[in-house]
């Protein structure tokens, strides 16, 4: 019976899809503590990686709100930016960064910050 | 004209009726409490896109109140820990039983396990973790195990489980109830079946107790010890039906009624009473933990104390809320009684006018829960999508951005019209009491004090949110 319940539990972790590579990078925000409302996201990447393609999407730690989501543009080398994240509500906000590169491979970044 | 028994009703009588129906309504939670459990360990660890935080913050408790409001007690009628009664009937014939100390054969246990639980709640930031939730249902199976095996059948639901006694207080404001048919019925069964079980014999019917095990068609009779004849309330009552099947005269309705009834006629024990007290007080510190006062009274103590422990300032803002509420309805309550020329004492005061805090509880907790519910109730389309594809089931791409059910204008106005509910179905008991008396005044006084309890639960509830796990923020963050 143990057995078998071993196998199963490899059989599920195999079928498990794969998440993004970790994204080494650098986040920072304007002002450097947001409050409620919008606020600028900066986020510093490898500049010898070629993205294509950076997203924002920022969850709040209570199940059952809506994710604020916000694209990324360029904005120098290795600089990418969200000009006005909208930290909509007060509490524990969790950004997750995600990151394309050329192969249309993913990299993943959590942020965990409080917004007073 | 009697009122209405919805066993009459041909499908959902006979459903009732069938051995299996209770196990027909526990398995889609027993699988919902597994998907829980595998996404809460092994899926992402953020709440709002796991299935273990969503379903149980979120949806469990948002159907459970309004399964309660339109139906009754569906949720402890579908509760899957009770499919470790199984296992338990095995493992009981190696372990040493008890009774349940007479002691603890009332509220008080459950009132003092809620407590902790919402400490714990508040403390460890339950609804943020799907670690801990799938830890939580965890913990609520192995108990209810633990006690199953040790203990008689039913010993958990009515003593210990403090989820349990949450719906058995609020099912007080449920518009149906497990009464007899015909009460002269009841008064000639000689073996009281549908409390003490029934078993068919080739040697005729016996009650479970005198029956050997292993013999006859046993039908199990009421696991909390209700008598259905003397049922006047539906606290305790899990709707597990075993006293229709259990009954050889087909004399167990579940009839409509006017919880109003209830409020005025139930001779609730103290002890009950204070449980529903608890609850009112408990719904308005869980939505006050969810706006920026809370945090303020929060810093403000912590100066005060001069500690930045959140699990002292916690233990503090907890007991001073709780306990000056318990203190101002025993002086309330007893100042009602002074009026209407009643001398007792502040317990019996207590619990005369207590029952008005039932409808109160209710709206207290439904407020809070609607907003939750309403707001995320289409997110658990992409989390049950994501913990599937996550098992290896093609569910495609989730939509995270399914989440209201109503617009967000329209969730305060619907706060205020269940609390103003609450509000007049206790002023219904308030003044229904008062007139048994003879003294309106008496019933006033109270009312002044649950409405001023009312604003109060409007003014939080009109408060913008503040979602957070850290009660002290970090030095200079401000």
């Amino acid at each position: 019976m143990r057995k078998w319940a071993w196998l199963l539990v490899l059989a599920l972790a195999a079928c498990q899809p794969k998440h993004g590579e970790p994204l080494k990078a650098q986040v920072r925000f304007v002002p450097e503590h947001p409050s409620v409302g919008k606020a600028e996201v900066c986020i510093e990447v490898d500049p010898r990686v070629e993205f294509t393609r950076v997203t924002v999407v920022g969850d709040m730690t209570h199940p059952g709100m809506i994710p604020v989501k916000a694209e990324a543009h360029p904005a120098g080398p290795g600089l990418w930016r969200v000009d006005a994240f909208d930290f909509n509500m007060r509490g524990d906000w969790v950004l997750t960064i995600t990151a394309y590169d050329k192969s249309g491979k993913k990299y993943t970044k959590e942020v965990r910050l409080t917004v007073p | 004209m009697s009122a209405p028994d919805l066993l009459r009703i041909p499908l959902l009588g006979r459903f009732l009726r069938w051995r299996y129906s209770r196990f027909v309504l526990q398995l889609p939670l027993l699988l919902i409490a597994l998907l829980a459990l595998y996404d809460g360990f092994f899926g992402r660890q953020l709440a709002p896109k796991n299935f273990a935080t969503v379903s149980v913050w979120l949806h469990y408790r948002g159907f459970l109140v309004l399964a309660i409001a339109v139906f009754g007690n569906l949720f402890c009628a579908a509760c899957p820990m009770l499919l470790v009664r199984g296992p338990t009937r095995f493992v009981k014939r190696f372990l040493p039983q008890f009774r349940w100390p007479r002691r603890l054969r009332n509220k008080y246990f459950v009132i003092v396990l809620t407590i902790f639980y919402l400490f714990a709640y508040e403390y460890w930031d339950l609804w943020a973790s799907p670690w801990l939730t799938a830890w939580l249902i965890i913990g609520y199976f192995g108990a209810a195990f633990l006690v199953d095996a040790l203990f008689p059948e039913g010993t958990f639901c009515k003593y210990v489980c403090p989820l349990g006694n949450f719906n058995f207080t609020l099912s007080t404001v449920s518009p149906t109830q497990i009464t007899a048919r015909d009460p002269q019925v009841c008064l000639s069964c000689e073996g009281k079946y549908c409390v003490n079980g029934r078993v068919e014999t080739e040697g005729g019917r016996k009650t479970a107790r005198e029956a050997d095990p292993s013999e006859g068609v046993h039908y199990p009779g009421c696991e909390t010890r209700l008598y259905v004849p003397q049922i006047q309330t539906n606290m305790d009552c899990t709707l597990c039906m075993n006293c229709l099947r259990a009954c050889p005269y087909d004399n167990v309705a579940l009839k409509l009624r006017f919880p109003g009834l209830e409020w005025l006629k139930a001779r609730y024990r103290l002890d009950v009473v204070w449980l529903g007290v608890l609850l009112f007080f408990a719904g308005f510190m869980n939505a006050l933990g969810m706006v920026p006062a809370y945090y303020q009274i929060a810093e403000d103590l912590s100066r005060l104390l001069g500690t930045r422990n959140e699990a002292i300032l916690l233990i503090v803002i907890y007991a001073l809320w709780i306990g000056l509420g318990g203190g101002i309805t025993l002086l309330v309550t007893t100042l009602a009684d002074r009026l209407s020329g009643v001398r007792q004492s502040p317990w019996k005061a207590v619990r005369y006018w207590g029952a008005g805090f039932f409808p109160l509880a209710f709206a207290m907790w439904a407020g809070h829960y609607a907003f939750h519910f309403l707001t995320g109730w289409a997110t658990i389309v992409p989390v049950t999508q994501q913990a599937l594809s996550n098992l290896g089931l093609p569910m495609g791409d989730p939509d995270w951005t399914l989440a209201a059910l109503v617009p967000e204008n329209w969730l305060y106005p619907l706060q205020v019209v269940i609390l103003y509910i609450g509000l007049l179905a206790a002023s219904y008991v308030l003044f229904g009491r008062a007139r048994q008396r003879d003294h309106f005044l008496a019933g006033g006084v109270v009312f002044v004090y649950f409405f001023l309890l009312v604003a109060l639960a409007l003014w939080v509830l009109a408060q913008p949110m503040e979602m957070r796990g850290t009660l002290l923020l970090p030095p200079g963050s401000r």
